[in-house]
């Protein structure tokens, strides 16, 4: 996933989950803010690129290389904040120059794309961007540290490591990451500082309502799967009171005969059918209906022994629910 | 005491040993009604009724006639009562409803008796011919009820047959069918004229004999049938009560 150097850090390893992102977003436009805000998910990050509290750019990649930007971009977030539980926030302070560059290079082209750096030519490439003249970042990454290169006219500007809240002169880091093994390069195309947007999209992104279209969507598929387990549940408890009541059927048949079938019956009907069977106060009244009405049909030492085994089948059957 | 010493003595005695027996019946049975359902109650209530209906033969002043008529109608009360509970059984056995309280039977019971000994104060000593209508009253009620309720208890058998009680209802199969050979033979002498109490009648009141002498044979047989079967009712009706009580200790 893309990762930025991390500049001078405001706030690290927010949790996500304890945040809104309007809250976010306007603390951070207020305090006028210049950086970039990256908010790291399992399978995606996203970040917002501040600029004296405007919103200037926003990106989202997704592990599968996936990559969107402006509203998109900030509307995933917005699903991303509300749907999922985990993710951190990082807010890094940047000089005004370093973030234009990264607003350049989020509003640039990909090039080339985490290639294996022990398998291109290196020297080839940097030779490429001097002579194509090319405006660009050349980023070097590991799975854990970054560093960026920016190119001016295929010369270097300077380079952007973790710690830094300007563009740098000194080449140290850069070098360091490349030398680690399975460091990668992706090489990014980017427009002219003067040529780039200058757009707020706090302006025109409505980030409150999306929010709370979020939100919306979130508790009703909240409800939704609550029901559905509602159901579920409703279900289970409706397939144990029958197996239930076939049970208790077969104690008073097997005690009464036949028509004990008969007798329960009526006396579920009574009590407002088979559910009655795991209230404390009905199953007693529907015992005793059992009780009267057996007795015309076994004898009392029957009668006994099937009654503490009803008692005990409805009892240890309430207790489990 | 001497009366009753004296009335021992010119009592028949079979029809003493059939008074012994349904007492003992109708002792077992009130006996069993103390502490069962409601349903049980009415029946078992019934068949005690039938020793006070049977116990004039024993009854020191069964010669008023007012008293000899009341033995009649606790006899019918007596049916009614048990017809009664084995409807309610049945109804029990169709719809499992038990309703109502012991205590209502008992009262509506004495209600009826008390009724019917009003009936009798308020109205002209009965005469001979009197008692004998009461008699045929009694035992036409008595033969349709039995009937009745041999259906009924056909029809429980059938929803209980495989209940522990079932074979209980058997047994009342065979008390009522003889009750049935018990009342409907005295009643058939009854309606032909060729029972002891319409001889005696016509005797004092004309001195003729009605036409008993060309049918010995049918009247012979049906005062066996009565005599025996009536017997055997009282003997079948306690050893019930005590099969059925075995079966519900």
């Amino acid at each position: 996933m893309f990762l930025l150097p991390k500049g001078i850090p405001l706030f690290e390893n927010l949790a996500v989950g304890m945040l809104k992102l309007p809250e976010v977003i306007s603390k951070l436009s207020a305090g006028s803010f210049t950086g970039y805000a990256s908010f790291v998910f399992q399978d995606s990050t996203v970040i917002l690129v501040f600029e004296a509290g405007k919103l200037v750019s926003a990106m989202s990649e997704e592990q599968n290389g996936n990559r969107q930007t402006g509203f998109e971009a900030v509307s995933a977030l917005c699903y991303r904040m509300v749907g999922k539980s985990g993710g951190s926030l990082n807010v890094y302070k940047l000089s005004k120059d370093l973030t234009t560059c990264i607003h350049a290079l989020f509003q640039g082209e990909i090039l080339y794309k985490a290639q294996e750096l022990k398998l291109i030519d290196i020297k080839s490439l940097l030779k490429k961007i001097g002579t194509d003249r090319m405006n660009g970042c050349l980023r070097i990454y590991t799975d854990d540290r970054s560093a960026m290169i920016f190119y001016k006219d295929g010369s270097p500007l300077g380079f952007f490591h973790d710690g830094s809240q300007d563009i740098e002169t000194s080449a140290n880091e850069s070098q360091k990451i490349a030398g680690l093994p399975g460091a990668k390069i992706d090489l990014f195309s980017t427009h002219e500082a003067g040529r780039l947007m200058g757009l707020d999209l706090l302006e025109v992104v409505n980030i409150q309502n999306i929010w709370e279209t979020a939100v919306a969507q979130k508790r009703s598929e909240i409800i939704k799967i609550n029901k559905a387990r509602e159901e579920r549940q409703k279900e289970n408890i409706a397939a144990k009171i029958a197996e239930l009541e076939e049970t208790v059927k077969s104690i008073v048949v097997n005690k009464v005969g036949k028509v004990g079938r008969g007798i329960v019956e009526k006396e579920l009907a009574d009590q407002g059918g088979n559910a009655c069977l795991l209230d404390e106060t009905k199953s007693v009244k529907f015992l005793a209906g059992i009780e009267r009405s057996a007795k015309l049909l076994i004898s009392a030492t029957s009668l006994k022994a099937m009654m503490e085994l009803l008692s005990k089948t409805i009892t240890s059957a309430r207790i489990e629910r | 005491m001497e009366q009753f010493i004296e009335l021992i003595t010119r009592i028949n005695t079979f029809d003493l040993i059939g008074v012994i027996l349904w007492g003992l019946a109708g002792a077992i049975s009130f006996n069993f009604s103390i502490g069962n359902a409601r349903v049980w109650t009415s029946i078992s209530l019934g068949f005690f009724l039938i020793f006070i209906g049977q116990a004039y033969a024993i009854n020191p002043w069964a010669h008023d006639y007012g008293l000899s008529a009341f033995h009649n109608i606790v006899g019918t009360v007596a049916i009614v009562v048990i017809t009664h509970g084995f409807l309610e059984y049945y109804v029990f056995c169709r719809t499992f409803e038990i309703s109502g309280k012991k205590i209502a039977v008992y009262l509506f019971s004495l209600l009826i008796l008390v009724a019917g000994g009003m009936f009798l104060y308020i109205n002209p000593t009965p005469s001979p011919n009197t008692i004998r209508n009461f008699k045929i009253v009694e035992n036409a009620i008595w033969v349709f009820l039995s009937i009745m309720n041999l259906e009924l208890i056909r029809k429980i058998y059938i929803a209980i047959k495989d209940s522990p009680i079932s074979k209980a209802f058997i047994a009342f199969g065979i008390v009522f069918f003889l009750i049935f050979l018990w009342k409907g033979s005295e009643l058939y002498l009854q309606i032909f004229q060729w029972d002891r109490d319409w001889q005696d009648i016509t005797a004092v009141m004309n001195g003729k004999v009605p036409d008993i002498g060309n049918f010995t044979g049918r009247v012979n047989i049906s005062m066996l049938v009565n005599k025996y079967a009536g017997l055997l009712s009282s003997l079948s009706v306690g050893g019930t009560f005590i099969y059925l009580y075995r079966l519900l200790k």
